[in-house]
């Protein structure tokens, strides 16, 4: 077997594990100061090319969802918009002292990838044919929402009696993808 | 709610795969349905009845 093929069969879990060992070495360079934050997000850029074999692993096999494949392409678009995006729009940030309408579309460039995710999310929704996947998704959704709620009234007030700093609200989107995550091993535990 | 479709499925020595394209479902709905963890809405209750050719109450009965 050629060197292509035998990295072309690797399962998702390697790719996965590389790009989560890969991420965490870069946040623990940029954390110690070894590297400067352009560097990080080239670096981090770089890293996300890891979920393209990641992506395409995971659609081997005789019985692949259809949907999910997509699902998968779409939020693999809107996450190298989004750190290029939000790449982009920190150096400009760092570099001119912008103000009105340019620091409203400055904004933009991070944030319209994240539509993209929500809309790719929406769309599997919308998508998915097998009634038990969709009854899945919608209470993990359901589920990583409680989680976003909770999460963020203990905090806005903890935040209002000046207990803890002020948190961007832009923290919503990852924490409620964590959140997902969470609720499908809370679903598997439970014999869901 | 019970269900029969492992007895039904193994006497027809279908797999959870084959049953699944049956349907049109994944093999995770087939099982989910088979161990009572989801009870399947009424159109694809009536879809598995149509393929087992039976009718829905020799297939789902209340626990």
């Amino acid at each position: 077997m050629d060197k292509a093929t035998s990295s072309s069969r690797r399962s998702p879990w390697f790719w996965a594990g590389n790009y989560l060992a890969s991420s965490a070495i870069i946040v623990v360079l940029k954390l110690t100061d070894a590297i400067t934050a352009p560097v990080a997000m080239i670096l981090f850029l770089g890293a996300m090319g890891l979920l393209i074999p990641l992506v395409r692993a995971s659609e081997r096999g005789d019985c692949v969802n259809p949907v999910i494949i997509r699902y998968n392409r779409r939020f693999l678009i809107a996450s190298f918009g989004y750190v290029l995006g939000l790449g982009i729009a920190i150096a400009v940030w760092n570099s001119y002292k912008l103000t009105g309408a340019t620091v409203f579309a400055l904004a933009l460039l991070p944030t319209l990838p994240t539509f993209g995710m929500i809309w790719a999310m929406g769309r599997y929704l919308v998508e998915e044919t097998d009634e038990y996947l969709r009854y899945r998704m919608v209470r993990a959704a359901l589920m990583s929402l409680g989680l976003v709620l909770a999460i963020g009234i203990f905090w806005g007030f903890l935040e209002m009696f000046e207990l803890v700093p002020h948190v961007w609200s832009w923290w919503v989107l990852p924490v409620w993808a964590v959140g997902l995550g969470i609720a499908q091993v809370v679903m598997k535990v439970r014999g869901e | 709610m019970n269900n029969r479709l492992r007895v039904l499925r193994a006497e027809r020595s279908w797999s959870q795969q084959d049953l699944a394209d049956r349907l049109g479902v994944s093999r995770q709905s087939v099982n989910a349905i088979e161990t009572g963890r989801y009870d399947p809405s009424l159109p694809l209750a009536f879809t598995i009845a149509d393929v087992f050719g039976l009718p829905i109450e020799a297939i789902f009965s209340r626990d």
